[in-house]
């Protein structure tokens, strides 16, 4: 049979159940879902608006839940960083589920290869084991691991907005709307629990903006409100690079540059990604290699991987590799984060991480990137409700755009390299973080199975 | 999670449908159950905790982690492997175990030691120790719950590797045997919590070839934790009083989780007590500090130190053996070991007069 239209449907309605497809129907999928894969680049072009997840890992109810939080596929365009199987118990459903959604919907969703999405990983941390058990034979593992071959290796986000349409939601219990920056302020960072209320909001170029909402949040230890790390904005006061990004050049963001784990030291150019021979095995070492398994840390250059594989990389590499590159922002996965993000390097760098409870015991917070579109295509426009002071309605964003082509923008560029390591070539985008924890129940409203964790007994 | 664990569709329907429920010791209380049958859970649940511990060390030897022949022959299960992180923790819970035992050991060799191991459960650090310290004096005893010393019994009598290791001692012989006693080896069936109600001047249950006078080495691995503090107090008030007389040098090793109050150990605790689990002293010392400060209590004056696992694998473990422990197995999963580490703690202490006595020298150069 082939699984096409109506098929595909069923299948997704299927597999949204939890429950597998035949054989045969995961046989034909994965074929066509080849075809697709096989046209795309290794690094993606994907436009905004677009949500960015981070590492799934069968954890299939908690998937549900990012649905639920960020829109369903098609109303919300997805990118997923990989790691889609290993380690939860349903690591068949989510990827299937991603895949029939991939080929049902192609433009609306994007999936990028993770480190698991391999065959050596899977036979150690549980896709295999998970394969075989549902199935009886290895074959549908087998079929999978030929698609992971295939997906990209990356994606480039272009025509992000720099500032977010301030969401409507109320505010989040706990958070002093005092400490949130005025609803005039051109938003650069919002979190929003799973309820859709606001948590933290920063403005952009404000140097005393809402820490204190975060503190206050964070001053709870029992509360799992995770909060945004405070992007540090030390040495940008009074510089050139401050003033210039004062609401004028919201159109100038770069684009985002997508990858599972990292920077690699082979690779100084998004260009050479896309030379790459990516349909393989990942390999135990090269750029392929690096792309799917290197971290950020605080270091100074490149360093060696506890991980055994992929580089450890430092703030230096990072911005230069985008001043290169013209990005404002690397997304990736990858590493464990607690509060389901973390910026770093000066909002260089993000890690997205969307397993909550991951692996049922690490009792982390998940989160989702939402990037929204440039006003000046869009148009959004953000009713005001009245409900607190400052400039009234009708905002549109990007109507206040300044002069083009804004001179201190190239010389802001210019110091980020030149050793001013505190700025930024280019303004990040808006970014409006979903934060959710894991679902509470399945599908079928039972109580989502909770498997054993492992402890040391 | 190991994958013997990974649900299998058609039993998983079933359990939906009421199907029995799977797994030993994992079964709910019901609405009906009373005190009684609560209690009887939790016990089983804890006695169970044993064939874990088992399991993960069998992962860890057949990956070549831990040397150890013995483990194999005490697991009651057919072997599955654990998780890299899993396997990673179990080493450095065993070798920081066995890097305290071995500096007790080597400390004044020639005089005789007492190794008293609490709910031992198939711990094979016995057998490992003749192979290891063939001229060493060692007078061992492990006390657990008669089921568990049944089996662990059985297991001895079955293997030859292990009753020969017995020395010229007669191997037991009895199916049932839950004791066994021997001038080295001795395992004591006893439900460490009847010491608690045995008050001053009442006697306490005969642990035979205890030897009252001769430096004693406490170690609970996962065993008290499992204990109201205010039992295991009264438990270890009577070990260091009478059945090892004051002052006789004595310490205690102690292998438990840390940390309950962040969202891992939250967790932790929440999915424990669906198996019926519940650690006690978890939230009575939560931090090291506390630990410390616990140890201190107990009157082991002359030192009382805690290290979390991390720490232990970052500063305990050799570099050599390090890369080699870390080439053994890729390692996907760091930030989750290095929570998972740091909610474990390994805390010594002892009384021996301080200076030169045995644990004071021992230890000296152990950091916390
Ligand atoms: C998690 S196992 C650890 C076994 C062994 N120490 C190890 O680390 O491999 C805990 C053991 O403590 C024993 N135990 C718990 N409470 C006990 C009690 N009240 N009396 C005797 N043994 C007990 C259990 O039966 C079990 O064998």
């Amino acid at each position: 049979m082939s699984i096409g239209g109506s098929d595909l449907d069923r299948a997704i309605t299927q597999l949204r159940a939890c429950r597998p497809i035949p054989e045969n129907q995961v046989r034909e999928l994965c074929h066509k879902a080849r075809e697709l894969l096989i046209e795309e680049g290794n690094v993606v072009g994907v436009d905004a608006p677009v949500t960015i997840c981070g590492d799934i890992h069968g954890q299939f109810h908690d998937l549900m839940e990012l649905f639920r939080v960020g829109g369903d596929v098609p109303d919300t365009n997805y990118l997923f960083m990989g790691d889609f199987v290993d380690r939860g118990f349903y690591s068949l459903e989510s990827f299937l589920l991603l895949l029939c959604l991939k080929v049902r919907y192609p433009d609306r969703i994007t999936l990028i290869r993770g480190n698991h999405e391999s065959r050596q990983i899977t036979t150690v941390y549980g896709f295999y084991d998970e394969c075989l058990r549902k199935y009886g034979s290895a074959n549908v593992w087998r079929h999978c691991c030929e698609v992971f071959d295939y997906l990209a290796l990356g994606a480039l986000v272009t025509g992000a907005a720099t500032t977010l349409e301030p969401s409507e939601g109320p505010i989040a219990e706990n958070i002093n709307i005092d400490n949130l920056p005025d609803s005039d302020a051109e938003i650069e960072i919002e979190t929003l629990n799973a309820n859709g209320e606001i948590m933290y909001r920063y403005a952009r170029n404000s140097d005393s903006q809402s820490t204190s909402a975060a503190s206050q949040a964070n001053s709870n230890p029992a509360s799992s409100s995770p909060i945004a790390p405070t992007p540090s904005r030390t040495g940008a006061a009074g510089t050139g690079a401050t003033s210039s990004a004062n609401g004028s050049n919201k159109n100038d963001t770069g684009a985002i540059l997508c990858v599972h784990g990292g920077l690699s030291p082979l690779i100084d150019s998004i260009d050479k990604i896309r030379l790459l021979d990516r349909k393989q095995e990942v390999p135990h070492e090269g750029a392929m290699c690096d792309l799917l398994w290197s971290d950020p840390d605080e270091i100074e250059g490149w360093g060696l991987s506890p991980r055994g594989a992929g580089f450890l990389f430092g703030a230096d590499i990072v911005k230069c590799f985008n001043h290169k590159n013209d990005l404002s922002l690397i997304a990736r996965a990858h590493q464990l984060v607690m509060e389901g993000f973390k910026e770093m390097f000066d909002s260089t760098i993000v890690t997205v991480w969307s397993a909550p409870n991951y692996c049922y015991r690490c009792g982390n917070v998940a989160a989702i990137l939402e990037l929204g579109e440039d006003g000046s295509n869009a148009g959004f426009v953000r009713r005001s409700n009245g409900e607190r002071g400052g400039g009234g309605g009708g905002w549109v964003l990007g109507s206040n755009v300044g002069p083009e082509g804004n001179p201190t923008a190239e010389n802001r560029r210019l110091s980020s390299v030149l050793g001013d390591s505190m700025q930024r070539a280019r303004d990040g985008p808006g970014r409006r973080y979903r934060v959710f924890e894991a679902a509470p129940q399945d599908s079928r409203g039972m109580p989502a199975k909770k498997p054993a964790a492992d402890y040391f007994l | 999670m190991a994958t013997q664990e990974i649900p299998n569709l058609k039993s998983l329907l079933a359990s939906r449908r009421g199907g029995p429920s799977r797994g030993r010791g994992r079964g709910r209380s019901g609405p009906g159950a009373s005190h009684e049958d609560k209690e009887a859970m939790r016990d089983n649940a804890i006695r169970n905790t044993d064939q874990d511990a088992a399991g993960s060390r069998v992962s860890c030897v057949e990956l070549g982690y831990l040397h150890d022949p013995y483990a194999r022959l005490f697991a009651s299960q057919p072997s599955t492997r654990r998780l890299p992180l899993l396997n990673r923790g179990t080493y450095v819970r065993t070798s920081a175990i066995d890097h305290l035992v071995d500096k007790f050991l080597t400390t004044y060799p020639d005089s005789p030691k007492q190794i008293v191991s609490l709910g031992a459960g198939t711990d094979t650090r016995f057998f490992r120790l003749q192979d290891g310290y063939p001229e060493s004096r060692i007078v061992y005893h492990e006390v657990d719950f008669a089921v568990n010393t049944v089996a662990k019994l059985a297991s001895i009598r079955k293997h030859p590797q292990l009753h020969t290791k017995l020395g010229a001692i007669e191997p037991p012989r009895t199916p049932n045997e839950a004791s066994y006693y021997s001038p080295t080896y001795n395992v004591h069936a006893l439900d460490l919590r009847s010491l608690a109600s045995s008050s001053d001047g009442v006697p306490i249950p005969e642990l035979p070839n205890l030897d009252p006078s001769i430096p004693t080495l406490l170690l609970s691995e996962m065993c008290l934790t499992y204990l109201q503090p205010s039992t295991v107090s009264s438990i270890l008030h009577i070990f260091l009083t009478r059945y090892i007389a004051v002052p006789t040098p004595a310490a205690l090793v102690l292998y438990e989780p840390v940390l309950p109050n962040d969202a891992f150990g939250r967790t932790m605790i929440s999915n424990l007590s669906t198996r019926n689990i519940s650690l006690p002293t978890l939230n009575a010392y939560p931090e090291l500090s506390d630990q410390r400060a616990r140890l201190k209590g107990y009157g082991f004056v002359d030192g009382y130190k805690v290290a979390d696992t991390a720490l232990i694998w970052r500063e305990w473990v050799p570099k050599a053996e390090k890369d080699r422990v870390a080439g053994l197995e890729m390692l996907d999963e760091l930030e989750e070991l290095e929570l998972l580490l740091r909610h474990y703690c390994v805390a010594w202490a002892w009384r021996d007069g301080g200076a030169e006595g045995v644990f004071s020298k021992a230890w000296a150069d152990v950091q916390e």
